[in-house]
């Protein structure tokens, strides 16, 4: 139940940043994506099957939210959340500099599978806002890397 | 849980979403159920928010941040002043050409036709394709229902899906949306694209065409079906060719979608009054 409570409470939270971010700048969209950051801190924390059931709650959130195809994000984000889960299961990404380069790695790779997906498969362009999309991984990389961060040192600090 | 049994769910979750990706093919642009109901639930999260940034924010103007109010006041009520003017000159000018009655009727209808709504979301997926607002089907609202910025301008059509308190509309700089428009001066006809990165493209205008000119004004000409003719849509930044019979023009749409606060949805068709 604690579980489903936390899971729905991320999945709030993502849909709150997003209409935030998007009330402060709408260009901003294009660099931040709250529905990836929470995923990949949930796939992080939660391991693999929480990490997909997550990418898929908030991947369908964010299609549901779009006028694009309703079905690619969830995709996309479910293999995220699950590749989160798994990896960070068999390798120590604990440590900052560790987490940071993983879920810049994990994120360029979710961007680029929904770029093919748009582009190839169903033929739509994909705002780039100038480039600055490419910065979408950083930007993940810093936000997951620093809730992961916290969220540890606060259990460390517990135990 | 054993490994097997983690990949084993992982497939299907992918078979869900390929399921649910294939299941639109033959649906179009409609909307499923599923899709309809997340967004019914997830609207209303929206909504929330936007109202209480909104509260925050009238308390502070309101209440606390009074500088320059007094100018405000003393500007808008100078600029009400001179459209109460020259909307008494147009309605004069107006019954030089139509009958007392049929001005009125047609006055009234406008007016009663202009929805204002509140914009609570921008495209998840990408900046530029659609936005939410806080209008729904017990607003009036409808499928195809023309939506304008604070200036008049074109920023595009109530698609699906429209739940009770919020719907969705179409951007014309999304690449699935078509306007039809004609150029100001010369009257050229072509189709308005949008490119995705927040420009349009005019379409199928030949490249012996020598009339399209830049920073030429571009309007909709109400041939689609959809739009009323004649309202604001962008203007030609610039016109290049490629290998293709047609020319390469690209238009900057009027309306600015940092600025997409507040928009207008008209209720009422149009296309029989332009």
């Amino acid at each position: 139940m604690k579980r489903i409570i936390e899971g729905a409470s991320g999945l709030v939270l993502a849909v709150v940043l997003h209409t935030v971010l998007g009330k402060v700048s709408p260009p901003l969209l294009v660099l931040f994506n709250a529905f990836s950051w929470v995923v990949l801190f949930f796939g992080l924390t939660r391991h693999e099957v929480f990490g997909a059931l997550m990418g898929t709650a908030c991947g369908l959130v964010q299609d549901s939210l779009s006028l694009g195809i309703f079905g690619v994000g969830g995709l996309t984000k479910t293999l995220l959340g699950f590749g989160a889960g798994y990896i960070s299961r068999k390798i120590n990404v604990t440590p900052a500099g560790r987490t940071f380069v993983f879920v810049i790695v994990l994120a360029a790779v979710e961007l680029a599978l929904w770029k093919l997906l748009v582009l190839f498969l169903f033929g739509e362009r994909f705002a780039e806002g100038g480039g600055l999309v490419l910065l979408q991984p950083l930007a993940t990389a810093l936000m997951v890397t620093a809730a992961f961060q916290v969220r540890r040192r606060r259990e460390a600090r517990r135990a | 849980m054993k490994e097997k049994k983690r990949f084993l769910l992982l497939l299907g979750l992918v078979l869900l979403h390929l399921l649910l990706i294939s299941v639109q093919v033959p649906r179009g642009d409609e909307p499923t159920y599923f899709e309809r109901a997340l967004f019914s639930i997830f609207g209303p999260v929206e909504h929330g928010v936007v109202s209480f940034f909104r509260g925050l924010k009238g308390a502070w103007q309101g209440y606390f941040y009074l500088r320059d109010v007094q100018q405000q006041n003393q500007s808008l009520r100078d600029e009400a002043f001179e459209l109460r003017q020259e909307n008494l000159a147009l309605r004069n000018l107006l019954l030089g050409f139509q009958g007392s009655r049929d001005i009125q009727s047609l006055l009234s209808t406008v007016s009663r036709s202009i929805l204002v709504a509140t914009v609570i979301g921008i495209d998840s997926s990408q900046v530029y394709k659609s936005i939410r607002l806080n209008k729904g089907a017990k607003d009036g609202v409808r499928r195809d229902m023309v939506v304008l910025d604070r200036q008049g301008r074109l920023v595009g059509r109530v698609v699906e899906p429209i739940t009770r308190g919020e719907s969705r509309v179409q951007l014309i700089s999304d690449e699935d949306s078509g306007v039809g428009v004609v150029t100001r001066r010369f009257r050229v006809v072509g189709v308005l694209q949008g490119d995705a990165e927040g420009r349009c493209r005019l379409k199928y205008i030949v490249k012996t065409n020598k009339d399209v000119q830049v920073d030429e004004e571009v309007l909709t000409s109400g041939l689609d079906g959809i739009y009323p003719s004649g309202l604001p849509v962008g203007r030609i930044m610039s016109i290049g060719e490629d290998g293709d019979l047609f020319k390469v023009i690209v238009v900057v749409p009027h309306f600015d979608i940092s600025d997409l606060d507040q928009v207008a949805v008209f209720t009422a068709d149009l296309r029989g009054l332009s």
